[in-house]
């Protein structure tokens, strides 16, 4: 079973979502979100990310629903081919190659 | 199902078959035997996941390992045999695209995805409290992923499938697509800000519990 996926609910509190910094540092924050949570950025940039996600609900929300929509992708399994039918397309390649 | 005209292959893969008797395509049976056997369940897996109709799959998975059996005669063991399919096989669903659609791909861009309001910031996919597991339970999301998936560009879906479905590193996915890493990199945060915004926006009404927890 795989981490429990973070809730990411919006802090009502906040009225504005920007209070206290611009939006353009969120637009900054957010082209790097996949490298982030890939931990593909180096220690001084991931620290100033989690300093502004504490401060930026709106942020906080976004990378929530982020990591949420990595981790289905990551989990969501395909039904198998059945023996039967493994065999049966087996057979068809070769035919179509010329061995049978 | 039909049986496609193959594409010119590649060369090299791990584990180079070829200890029997050669056949008049260079290798013998037992070759192409062992690659089946091996990757089959692997190629499939994919296929479904970049196609989404079974029956589509079912053709990739078939062109794919035709043309592989028409190129393995050429194996130098330069890549893993793995990526050496899925490199034919992502041609191949290219191909396949191309022939039923015919029209260009569409570039996703970054700023289409930046929320113009705080509404947009906050847009949620209801699965609050669960594991991935338990929240594709739910049949309408798991319809909903895939149909997100299936809306990306294929240029963008291969690389998301190949890097967050498959588990490849962006460096195999390079090597797959004939990206630079910065490129895969690229291209697969746009594909999952798509699909995260996909999932968000269509409102899949009640927010999602685990079954046991519904039951209750």
């Amino acid at each position: 079973m795989g981490t429990k996926m973070q809730a990411g609910a919006p802090r009502q509190e906040h009225a504005h979502a920007h209070m206290g910094h611009s939006r353009s540092q969120c637009l900054k924050i957010l082209r790097r979100l996949s490298a982030y949570l890939d931990n593909d950025l180096s220690v001084s940039v991931c620290d100033e990310i989690r300093k502004h996600l504490g401060a930026c609900p709106n942020c906080e929300v976004f990378v929530s629903s982020l990591r949420q929509t990595v981790g289905l992708c990551r989990h969501m399994d395909v039904a198998p081919l059945s023996p039967s039918f493994k065999a049966r397309l087996r057979g068809e390649i070769l035919r179509a190659a010329g061995r049978l | 199902m039909s049986i496609r005209t193959p594409e010119p292959r590649e060369t090299g893969a791990a584990g180079r078959p070829g200890t029997g008797a050669a056949g008049r395509d260079g290798h013998d049976a037992g070759d192409f035997d062992r690659l089946y056997r091996d990757h089959v369940d692997r190629i499939y897996r994919f296929a479904q996941r970049l196609c989404g109709q079974a029956d589509d799959a079912k053709d990739l998975v078939q062109d794919t390992f035709l043309n592989a059996y028409r190129g393995l005669k050429h194996f130098r063991g330069e890549a893993q045999l793995s990526t050496w399919l899925y490199t034919i096989a992502a041609r191949a669903c290219i191909r396949m695209r191309r022939k039923r659609k015919g029209e260009p791909e569409r570039e996703l861009s970054l700023d289409e995805f930046i929320p113009t309001s705080d509404g947009e910031f906050r847009l949620q996919i209801p699965t609050e409290g669960l594991t991935p597991e338990e929240a594709l339970a739910n049949k309408e999301l798991r319809r909903a992923l895939q149909e997100a998936i299936q809306k990306l560009p294929k240029k963008y879906r291969l690389v998301l499938v190949l890097r967050d479905m498959e588990g490849l590193s962006a460096k195999e996915v390079g090597s797959i697509m004939g990206l630079n890493e910065r490129a895969v990199k690229s291209r697969l945060h746009r594909a999952r800000l798509f699909v995260r915004r996909e999932l968000s926006a269509r409102g899949l009404g009640e927010p999602i519990r685990h079954q046991r927890e519904a039951k209750s």
